[in-house]
């Protein structure tokens, strides 16, 4: 069953046009010029109960849009929403009692009061009863290690602490589904650990669902199973994250420091046109290839034949590069997942 | 001298761009006087004199101070008081400026506008409504512009050091409100010196805010002859220099503090 | 895998019960965290003095205006302030909408089950008022027991009627004109502040402005329900005093144009970052 349904969801923000200087200003007094910003272009998304789901895409994609939209807080331009079978914006109480957000660095508790006054105040909001309470806010300061700090207010917490509180503080209403913006930025390893760990527990115990935007890609190697990278407000990748791996799991990046210039660059791999070269710096390289069509050994023999080597060094793939690259457009995922590497998976 | 000057024009500019607050902010003060000003109309309505001002003559009145008031308004105001709140004190004294100096440069700036932007409604409303008496001889004119000009300064001193005081408070909202009371009743905003029982008239006299309306107004009315007015207008210098020093002597020990006990 | 979903409704006692259960946590945190709210109680009521010795100097050349003497309009005076000091201690939160709206603070209120003016209403607390409230009341009190009122038990229902709406409007005026924040995003709270002193008009009986202006106070910004209609009825001037049995409905109108104004402000907003 699922539990979100978006068709065609568009967000437009109008924004307005200023021009600089002093004439801008008097200009804008009396004429006032709007451009449209479509943060979200038209999207399909459904999410099943259960799934967790990364959602990713560079700053300004229209990942929090989306979110907000989900999460009752924006008013969709246009399209139809469903989650859990209502209309967030519209039916805003139903849609609240079965959602659990946390917006990056914004706090969702109160700012002057106590950590364990906030969660009882919002046990009394949610209506939550008390033995559910108890259970979940004993499990949640376990597992999220908040005992050394549940009587400071929010404004005594360091960063880690407070998302922590965050999420106690979104979950403790046992939502549906949770919506993460950003929850571990700028946190320190071992936070994050334990943040990865306690959304996985409730996603394995409670089946809650996920939906996660991140650029931490840790969290979703970490966390989900279906990856949908959005793009200029317009969804460019939807599919499972394993199957992104395996097609790209042919990229490889090989790094080399020469000791001298190269005779003749060009000439290298005028045989390989998908090689890509780059100059990271003087007597710097870097090359990226197919390890299907060509091995390291055999770059690193070629190269050798040009200039002498003084290191270097090869880069595993990680999932951080192939959503960069993405990103700029120089991979084509569509393509990836029909990719002979992934169908073999697959089967 | 040449750095002020620009500081002001910079003031003069950043009201410019905060136009609409600016603005509305004017405006409200605008519906003060016209509820004040129907007050009067019907508490005049059947009398031809209280307290020796006629109707022509308390019109004057309201227009004068409402024009002396809307000079370093509000919205001036909360930007010296925002200045030492905000904690930037700190960095404008790793600027080669005077922080007193800088403020009045500021102030003064926008008063610029202020005053334009007042004076330009209360000629309409003169012209078009009220009907006032302007004062008869240049002579007067001109000591009411002086003492106009030394309004502001007067202001100035008194809001220069009511603000300083918000290093001791982070109440500044409390400290603006509770001086613009004292302002108020102090300087003959609400009511003429006249309407007072002799104490607090004698009271208001010897303090500095009588500076800021009633010696323009006074003036204005032609309610002392000019050797009255000069006089009036030595208080206000006095007072000006007076406020001046305070400030100076607040702000040396603030910024000790400051510097000893970090921002 | 076990869940049951809560539900939510919101009955007027539920209302009720989280407005006072988030009302006494902003109060406690106020009272551990700022210390000198004492400077705003006194300048607030200080402020509120002064314009009562106006009055009383005004009044001591002149026993009447317009038929109405010096602590009738003292209490329309008084209620003026004492409305404001309702609206800042209790509701104080509608002034802070500017900084909900542009912060992208009302994304918190949004995903919660409970109603969006409930948690404006409770996002601060004006100490301040105190000091309206007190100095307010007390003027209230002294002019009810100097004028002549007829008291019975009619009398002292509709005044509880009539005073009750009073507040009502002037919380719906509050909340209305700070509406404004989602359309006016760059001049800090002047707009809300310039419709705030258009109370000014009904410190004073509204029979003495001109009749656009009347007009504009009864059916436009209608603070003549603050202060001057109460009065009307409580001092049972008859030219005016019928007008209290709309009261209810100008506090019904009040907070209609503020649920709208609102709504259709909540479909504009944009949250942050964008």
């Amino acid at each position: 069953m699922s539990l979100i349904e978006a068709k065609g969801l568009r967000k437009v923000f109008r924004q307005a046009v200023k021009e600089p200087g002093l004439r801008g200003a008097v200009k804008h007094l009396f004429t006032q010029r709007y451009v449209d910003k479509h943060a979200v272009d038209g999207i399909d998304l459904t999410i099943r109960e259960g799934e967790t789901v990364a959602y990713v895409g560079p700053n300004g994609a229209g990942k929090s849009t989306t979110i907000k939209m989900l999460s009752g807080v924006l008013v969709p331009t246009s399209g139809e929403l469903r989650v859990d079978g209502f209309v967030p914006h519209k039916q805003r109480m139903e849609n609240a009692v079965r959602i659990g957000a946390v917006f990056g660095q914004r706090t969702q508790l109160w700012w002057d009061i106590p950590v364990r006054e906030s969660l009882n105040l919002l046990k009394d909001i949610y209506q939550v009863p008390e033995d559910a309470f108890r259970r979940n806010l004993d499990a949640f300061v376990e597992l999220l290690g908040m005992e050394e700090f549940i009587h400071l207010s929010a404004r005594k917490l360091s960063l880690g602490q407070r998302m922590r509180a965050d999420l106690a503080a979104a979950l403790l209403h046992d939502p549906k589904i949770v919506y993460l913006d950003e929850p571990t930025i700028g946190l320190d390893v071992s936070v994050k650990q334990k943040i990865r760990s306690f959304i996985k527990q409730m996603n394995r115990d409670k089946g809650t669902t996920l939906l996660l935007t991140t650029h931490d890609l840790g969290d979703i190697e970490d966390l989900c199973e279906r990856l949908v990278i959005i793009d200029h407000g317009r969804i460019i990748y939807d599919g499972s994250l394993q199957a992104v791996k395996d097609a790209f799991a042919r990229e490889r990046t090989i790094h080399l420091q020469l000791g001298s210039e190269l005779a003749e660059p060009s000439l290298l791999f005028s045989d390989l046109p998908e090689v890509g070269m780059d100059r990271t710096g003087p007597y710097r390289l870097a090359i990226r290839f197919d390890r299907f069509r060509i091995t390291a050994s055999e770059i690193v023999k070629r190269i050798i034949s040009q200039a002498d080597v003084a290191d270097f060094h090869i880069d595993e793939p990680n999932i951080e590069s192939i959503i960069r690259r993405v990103y700029e457009g120089s991979l084509d995922l569509e393509l990836a997942a029909e990719s002979p590497v992934a169908a073999s998976r697959e089967a | 001298m040449k750095k002020y000057v620009s500081l002001a024009v910079c003031s003069m500019q950043n009201t410019l761009s905060y136009r609409l607050s600016f603005v509305l902010n004017f405006l409200g003060s605008f519906i003060a006087l016209l509820a004040t000003y129907f007050l009067w109309r019907a508490i005049y309505d059947g009398q031809s004199e209280l307290a020796g001002f006629d109707w022509n003559q308390m019109k004057s009145y309201l227009l004068v101070t409402f024009f002396a008031n809307s000079m370093l308004s509000y919205y001036s105001e909360s930007g010296i008081t925002n200045k030492v709140m905000d904690g930037t004190v700190a960095m404008d004294l790793l600027k080669p400026l005077n922080f007193q100096k800088a403020r009045l440069a500021e102030s003064l700036g926008s008063c610029v506008l202020e005053g334009l932007l007042s004076a330009v409604l209360i000629s309409v409303l003169a012209i078009a409504a009220f009907g006032i008496p302007m004062p008869v001889d240049g002579v007067s004119g001109i000591l009411f512009a002086i003492s106009m000009l030394s309004s502001i300064l007067v202001k100035f001193g008194i809001v220069y050091c009511t603000a300083l005081i918000c290093f001791y408070t982070t109440s500044g909202f409390g400290v603006i409100w509770a001086r613009m009371a004292v302002t108020n009743l102090l300087s003959g905003a609400l009511v003429p010196f006249a309407f007072f029982p002799d104490w607090l008239r004698n009271v208001a006299m010897a303090l500095p805010f009588q500076g800021i309306v009633n010696t323009p107004t006074t003036i204005f009315l032609g309610m002392s002859d000019t050797r009255e007015a000069i006089l009036l207008i030595a208080v206000q210098w006095f007072w000006i220099a007076a406020l001046w020093l305070l400030g100076r002597s607040m702000w040396g020990w603030a910024v000790r503090q400051i510097t000893i006990h970090g921002g | 895998m076990t869940r049951t979903t809560l539900s939510v409704r919101n009955t007027p006692r539920r209302i009720l019960f989280l407005y006072r259960r988030l009302f006494g946590q902003q109060l406690k945190a106020i009272l551990e965290y700022s210390s000198d709210f004492y400077v705003m109680i006194g300048a607030a009521a200080f402020t509120q003095i002064v314009g009562f010795l106006f009055l009383w100097v005004v009044f001591s050349r002149i026993p009447v205006i317009q038929g109405w003497g010096f602590w009738e309009v003292a209490f329309m005076y008084a209620m003026i302030y004492f409305s404001e000091g309702v609206g800042s201690l209790f509701f104080e939160g509608t002034w802070r909408m500017l900084r909900l709206v542009n912060m992208g603070e009302l994304d918190r209120y949004l995903v919660r089950p409970m109603p969006i003016v409930l948690q404006i209403f409770c996002t601060g607390i004006g100490m301040n008022g105190i000091g309206n409230i007190a100095i307010g009341g007390a003027i209230i009190g002294m002019s009810l027991y100097h004028v002549d009122i007829d008291w019975s038990i009619t009398s002292v229902l509709s005044a509880l009627v009539v005073l009750a709406s009073a507040l009502a409007v002037r919380i719906g005026i509050n909340l209305a004109a700070n509406c404004s924040a989602f359309w006016i995003r760059t001049s800090g709270n002047a707009f809300p502040i310039m419709v705030h002193n258009m109370g000014e008009f009904a410190k004073y009986p509204i029979t003495i402005y001109s009749l656009g202006l009347q007009l504009f106070l009864a059916l436009g910004v209608p603070f003549a329900f603050v202060s001057f209609v109460p009065a009307a009825v409580l001092f049972g001037k008859e030219d005016w005093a019928a007008y209290g049995w709309l009261s209810p409905l100008a506090a019904a109108y009040v907070f209609g144009i503020a649920l709208l104004l609102l709504r259709i402000g909540l479909r504009r907003y944009e949250s942050s970052g964008n």
